[in-house]
Order: structure tokens, then sequence, then C-alpha cells
């Protein structure tokens, strides 16, 4: 599935993994930050992030084509409302974009490829995010697939009871159960924090994830914040000349 | 409908950052002393479910289906702040994970979807769903945090410069609306067949009736129907709005002050000047509202 892919990639080894997930949020804010300010002519900047980002992808040792092809999924949105600003005779906008959400995609991309989830949380919490959003992030991300797949197993059970007869007569009935189905599923899901609850209760759970990482920033990361903030500077500059 | 980064223009991602910030702060502590520690986990097994409820499709006629979108729901589960928390925890997973919505405009979809649209979602709960209206408020809390979630996405949209026609407006309206009600329904089928297993897991609406709640909220509506009225009216941006209402005839006083003219003049070049100003002009709007915060908290508990 989806999700697999990025645990996968998260976990490589690279001079890329192995920054504070700190400076990588830091950097990336600058990054998009750069972008969203960019003036709507400015292909030279973007191209130039653009290569910026593809040369990253592959120090990181990820795969180029599935990752460009992953930041596409912004386009579909991005095509729609270029589409209209075209017809309205804005064809810069249309196409700046389109440029910048799938520059600004992948670089978002790029920092959770090469960031695991909990490494990405824990600089979130460093930089003062509430605690509380960070630990229902977690347990979001931890829970999905496995309700999502509870969800699933109850729509194959539901088509082998009754076979689905599409028609405008039975429709009704067919809402009820969806219904149902959504209530069961939430009473599952219920039951299940339940003892996800105490089992973490009984493991002395206090709130709060303890990490056995290193958390002190070493010079590599701050090498790495200064190239990439300078480097994000240098071509906004560049290109606004 | 999720906005990605490249799409909002500066001034207005930064503004709704800016504003996003201290109302997720404000909704963590408030569900943090509505909840105890130890229930955490069902905060995040309800994102997951609602993850997974988005995933069924429900049949609403003509060959179509539609699905859950769950602000409203999740907020008469379980109350407003830890919906809120909940609902922004999924946009932040859906920004970073699926590539669905973007970071810079994190802001603007976190008040949207989790803080406009759970809020206007409780709203009718709140107001009249202890009763027997309580079918009625369940509808009218999906469908109103559809239509206020997608109303306040297209004024930010239009107010950034997207060109958004007057047709194109009414066209996405009527969507707005028809999606809306698709939500309401399912709203109230899922709440009613979940109180059937368990009538102790909807949360109880308040039996009073409170008019200060009723106003505000009723406000908050108007403003935000106001606002898409006025963007669509303007395309070219918040230019034409401050025409329209006679701002720009005499800038110089109101909006010079404090900042003169958005630049900082020992800077050197055009873009960075201004963008220097501009920021610094948010931060201390971002300060004063803390400041703002703080005091009002302090008054309250004193």
């Amino acid at each position: 599935m989806h999700h697999v892919v990025l645990d996968r990639w998260s976990r490589g080894r690279s001079l890329l993994h192995a920054r504070d997930a700190r400076v990588k949020i830091v950097a990336l804010l600058a990054l998009l930050i750069a972008l969203a300010t960019a003036p709507a002519g400015a292909h030279l900047a973007l191209a130039g992030y653009l290569a910026l980002l593809i040369g990253a992808v592959l120090l990181a040792g990820l795969p180029l084509l599935p990752v460009l092809w992953r930041a596409a999924f912004v386009l579909p949105f991005s095509a729609t409302f270029a589409v209209v600003s075209w017809l309205s005779g804005d064809a810069p906008r249309a196409a700046s974009l389109v440029e910048k959400s799938y520059v600004s995609a992948l670089s978002v991309l790029l920092v959770i490829a090469t960031t695991s989830l909990p490494q990405l949380m824990r600089g979130l919490e460093a930089l003062r995010v509430p605690r509380l959003l960070v630990l229902v992030i977690q347990f979001v991300y931890r829970y999905l697939f496995v309700i999502s797949e509870e969800a699933q197993h109850m729509a194959l059970a539901s088509r082998c009871r009754a076979p689905v007869r599409a028609g405008a007569r039975n429709w009704k009935a067919r809402f009820r159960a969806a219904a149902g189905a959504l209530a069961v599923l939430f009473a599952r899901s219920y039951r299940r924090a339940e003892g996800i609850e105490s089992a973490m209760a009984a493991r002395g759970f206090s709130g709060h994830f303890p990490s056995f990482a290193e958390s002190r920033l070493r010079t590599g990361d701050f090498v790495f914040l200064a190239a990439a903030l300078s480097v994000t500077l240098a071509v906004r500059l560049g290109a606004a000349l | 409908m999720h906005i990605p980064d490249g799409f909002l223009s500066t001034p207005v991602w930064a503004s709704l950052d800016l504003a996003a910030v201290p109302a997720v702060g404000y909704f963590a502590r408030k569900a943090r002393s509505d909840i105890e520690e130890s229930r955490i986990p069902l905060l995040g097994v309800m994102g997951a479910f609602v993850f997974a409820a988005q995933m069924i499709n429900f049949p609403v006629g003509l060959g179509t289906s539609g699905h859950l979108l769950g602000g409203a729901l999740l907020a008469c589960l379980l109350g407003p702040a830890s919906a809120a928390i909940v609902m922004t925890a999924i946009l932040v997973i859906q920004a970073l994970v699926f590539q669905d919505g973007g970071i810079l405009a994190l802001g603007a979809n976190v008040l949207n979807m989790a803080v406009i649209g759970v809020l206007a979602g409780y709203l009718p709960y709140r107001l009249f769903g202890a009763g027997r209206r309580k079918k009625l408020a369940l509808f009218a809390g999906g469908l109103l945090s559809v239509m206020a979630s997608a109303l306040a996405a297209l004024a930010q949209l239009a107010v950034s410069g997207v060109p958004i026609r007057p047709s194109l407006a009414g066209v996405s309206l009527v969507l707005f609306f028809v999606s809306g009600v698709v939500e309401g329904v399912i709203t109230v089928a899922v709440a009613q067949a979940v109180e059937n297993l368990n009538p102790g897991w909807l949360a109880r609406a308040e039996a009073s009736w409170k008019p200060g709640v009723a106003f505000f909220g009723g406000l908050a509506i108007a403003l935000a129907s106001l606002g898409v009225l006025i963007a669509s009216q303007a395309p070219d941006g918040i230019g034409k709005i401050l025409e329209q209402v006679g701002i720009a005839s005499h800038p110089a006083g109101l909006l010079a002050a404090p900042l003169a003219g958005y630049e900082v003049s020992w800077l050197p070049g055009g873009w960075l000047r201004k963008a220097m100003a501009g920021l610094a002009g948010l931060v201390a709007a971002g300060l004063a509202c803390l400041a703002l915060g703080r005091f009002l908290a302090r008054r309250r508990s004193a």
C-alpha cells in the first residue's frame, strides 16, 4: 500500500536521512516561503529549485521517478484552477499555480521521505507545536491503516452476505446499511481505543513517548542548515535580478 | 477542499497561519482540560476512524455516491475542542503523507476545516440538539460545516487573486450546497445508528439556550458569507475590496501607519523590504492577539 513506500524510503541511510528533523523542518519552511513569495513569472527560480530538489532526491538515494510521480498527486487540484485561470485570460497565473504547487509538494515529499514520522513529530514538538496535537497525529498515523483495513474487511463481508443490487428502488436500504456499518466501525474503534488506553496505562504511559535518539544538534546539522538557507536565498535573489 | 501551497498570496497564507497558531493552541489546551491524560489514544483512534469512514461510500441517488467528511459528526461525538484537534491532526497527516494540502497553506486549511468546519458543525447541536429537534440539529450541523469550510476556502482563493468569476462561484455554491446536504444526511444517519448502539456516546448537548453563542456563531457565519460575496465580485483581489469600501481613497491614514507604506527603509531591494515589513506587521498583530488572549484568560480566571 501507499504508506509502506514512504516508511521504506524514510528508513534509508544517507546524508539527508541523518540530519536532525528540526533543521529539515526549518529548511523546508524557508524553501516553501521562498517559493510562495516568488512572482508569477519567475520560471528560472522555480526551475532552479526543481533542479536542487532532484539533486537532493538523488543524494538521498531515493528512486527519482516514483518520487516525482508521487508529488504529482497535487496536480489534479492545481490543474483545475489553472484551467480556470487560463480561461479567464490569466495565463502567467495558470503556469505559476501548477509550477509552485508541484515544486512545493516535491519539497515536502523530500522531507517526509527522508525523515520518519516519529522523528518529524519530535522535531515539531521541539519547535513548540502543542504536545497533545503531536501525540494525536502519531496515534492517527499509527491506527490509520488498522482501522482502514477493518473498514475494508467490513465492506467485503457485507458484499459477501448481500450482493449489491444497484438501482433506484433500494438505495434507501443501502444508505441505511452504510450508516449502520459506520456506526459499527465507530463502536469497534471506540473499543479498540479503550483496549489501547488500558494497555498503555499498564505499560506506564504518562502522556509522553520516550525517545532514545540523541536530541543534540551536530555540526553536520548546522552545516546543512546554513547551506540550505543560503542556497535557497541565493536562487531566489539570483532569479529576481 | 484542501488548498495546496502556491495558491494563496503571501498576505493571505501568512495571516491565516498566524491566526491558526493561537486557535490550535487554545483548542489543545481546552481539549487537555476536557479529557484525561489516559484518553489521548481515543482521540487518535477517532482520527483514524474518520479517515477510514471516508472510504465507505453512501449511495445518494442518481447513481452517484458521497462520503462522510466528519467535522460535524466528530464535534457531536467528542466535543468541539477535541474534534478540532483531531481534524487538525488529520489535516497534518494529509498534507505530509498524502500530498493533500500544502504546508504554508496548512493554517488556511486548519482554520477552514478544523476550526470553522467543526464550530459551524457543532453550533446547531449546541443550540437545539438537546430537545426533539436533535435530528434537525445534526443535519444542520453537517450542512453548515461543509458550506462554511468551502465558502471560507473559496473566499481565501478569491482574495488571493485566483480568478473566480461570479458564474463559477454560483456553480460552486450549488455544488457545496449539495455536498453539504449529503454530509448532513450522513451525519444524522450515523449519529442515529451510533446512539442506537450506545446512547452515551453522543456528547450531551447543552440544555440551555445560549444567546451569546448564537450571536457570535451567527455573526461568524454572516461574515464568512459576506466575505465570499465581496470576494466573488472582486476577482482582482483585496485591492478592489478596499476600493469598494472606500479605504483605498485615503490609504495614508488607515493603512500606512505604523509601518509606513509597508517598507523598511534601511533594507535594500524591493521585495525583500516589503516582505520584511509585512512580516513585522503580521508578527505585531499576532503578538497583540496573544496579549489580548492572555489578558482575557486572566480576567476570566480571576
